[in-house]
């Protein structure tokens, strides 16, 4: 190993996985094992890979490499090359079939807090509007007067609810894209306003639910297994990430007084938007893919975006578009996958931490006060940096499909 | 007062922005989501063109009579802003495209 390039003099924050391969190539003996690992892992299952002597070295020796411990982040520059990167690796660390497994992203140590103090900036509610206030159409309205969050806005919904004249409604594909770039590149106090804003009535309920323009981005002809749906998920390394980082993020199953880890609510609400839109990284072949571009998908429309399920105000029920029918033997396994989204003590204390504007202990809600406090209205909003630049859909994507061989 | 007024009427022409319901566009769109609504106001004195002294030369010459013209530039949209998107009353989402100025000049 290289004097130079050392893990020794690393910060305690985790290396992200692109810098980490980076640090691998410069030494010898890391990029020869990690190379190796590739080979092995290419269209191989895990215990066969382990059975292989050399790979099983190979894995050993990565184990104290920076490579083991490095993270991703949510819309990095070349986020599909990280998470490529990353299950590379895990993949032969994990301990087989999880049920859960551990996100390959960066814990998120922002609060909800930090978002309220943003929020109230944006706010200007007058008290007039907050008595008949409807959280959903306020939080439209702040969207709708910040250029960047209007035009993200109506670059999805002009996208989802544009009607094509053949057999589909729509384009899913391009509106899933526009739904992700939408979650990625606008601040969370106005997409989480508009996803998770709290209603009294089945109007609001009903706005909060369109959000997604679910009749495009959710609803399908057929509603698939959702054993079959996950199944789909992890063989994309993008959702495989998201959901993973969804469940480690929103553990329904805790017993913590907030229902959620280290009651960061916030963690929560921006894994589960890390759901919503396109979950593919790459249309995954059926062996391994030699050419530099794989073929299209044949399967196209399965992704685990979740969304509300009905106009019920008050909190809401959420689910991915999949029901628990055909699971056979499964059917325990398959009710818990649901149930992680309908039935998630973490996720429905979270948002409904966000409608009161309260953040980390359990909210006494106070139904008749506005969740914002009324504050004086600014001149302008303030324009917020334009986060066109970093394309993240770009070329990255292709590099998924160049096998090692 | 009147001096602020007429301070007003001799703004130079520029973009100016207001909130406003999506009803209010008069598009016949019912939809109580407010967007902003940006437009082009302002004075075009100081942009007169050769063009407009010569017109209007022709015209008090009655080299020309009947035809409408206009021999003064006038505040318009240069560049119109991104397309605009909201959800109706009835919960269908429509998109309006050049609602909004982006940029204003005198032509």
């Amino acid at each position: 190993a290289g004097p130079s390039s050392a893990p020794a003099a690393e910060p305690q924050v985790p290396v992200d996985c692109v810098r980490a391969n980076e640090l691998c190539a410069g030494e010898a003996a890391c990029s020869a094992r990690y190379r190796t690992l590739r080979q092995c892992l290419a269209g191989r299952d895990r215990n066969t890979m382990l059975a292989n002597k050399e790979c099983q070295a190979a894995l050993e020796v990565l184990q104290g490499s920076p490579l083991s411990e490095c993270r991703c982040k949510r819309g990095m520059k070349k986020e599909l090359q990280c998470l490529q990167i990353y299950w590379s690796i895990h993949l032969g660390l994990a301990e087989g079939e999880e049920f859960y497994e551990a996100s390959p992203y960066e814990p998120v140590t922002s609060r909800l807090s930090d978002i309220f103090r943003l929020a109230s900036i944006f706010s200007g509610t007058d008290p007039a509007s907050a008595s008949r206030s409807n959280q959903c159409l306020d939080a439209a309205k702040a969207c709708n007067l910040n250029d960047n969050c209007k035009r993200l806005r109506s670059g999805y919904i002009s996208t989802c609810s544009r009607e094509l004249p053949a057999a589909e409604r729509c384009s899913r594909r391009k509106c899933h894209k526009a739904l992700r770039q939408f979650f990625d590149r606008v601040p969370g106090e106005f997409t989480y306003r508009l996803l998770f804003c709290s209603c009294r009535d089945a109007a609001c309920a009903e706005r909060r639910r369109q959000t997604i323009v679910p009749a495009c981005s959710y609803e399908d002809k057929e509603k698939p297994n959702c054993l079959e749906l996950r199944g789909l998920c992890r063989a994309d390394h993008l959702c495989r990430s998201r959901l993973a980082d969804f469940h480690a993020n929103c553990p329904a199953a805790l017993r913590a007084p907030g229902g959620c880890p280290g009651d960061n609510f916030q963690a929560c609400l921006g894994s589960y938007a890390g759901l919503i839109g396109e979950c593919r990284a790459l249309p995954r072949a059926a062996g391994p893919c030699r050419r530099p571009r794989c073929p299209p998908a044949t399967r196209a429309g399965f992704d685990v975006t979740p969304n509300y399920v009905d106009a019920s105000p008050g909190g809401g029920v959420l689910a991915p578009w999949c029901s628990c029918k055909g699971s056979g033997n499964r059917e325990k396994e398959c009710e818990n996958f649901l149930r992680d989204f309908t039935a998630n003590p973490c996720l429905r204390n979270a948002i409904q931490a966000f409608g009161n504007g309260t953040d980390g202990t359990p909210s006494v809600k106070s139904p008749l006060l506005p969740a914002t406090a009324p504050s004086p209205k600014p001149e302008r909003s303030p324009v917020l940096p334009d986060g066109d630049s970093d394309t993240l859909y770009g070329t990255s994507v292709i590099t998924t499909c160049t096998s090692v061989q | 007062g009147r001096a602020k007024r007429a301070r007003a009427r001799h703004k130079p022409c520029a973009l100016q922005q207001l909130e406003v319901s999506v009803s209010e566009l008069g598009l016949g769109y019912e939809s109580d989501e407010t967007v902003l609504f940006r437009y082009c106001s302002g004075s075009c004195d100081g942009a007169l063109r050769s063009y407009d002294l010569s017109l209007r030369s022709m015209r008090s010459r009655r080299r020309i009579r009947r035809e409408k013209l206009r021999a003064r530039p006038c505040c318009r949209p240069l560049a119109y802003d991104d397309d605009v998107s909201f959800l109706d009353a009835y919960n269908h989402y429509y998109t309006v495209n050049e609602l909004s100025a982006k940029e204003c000049g005198c032509v």
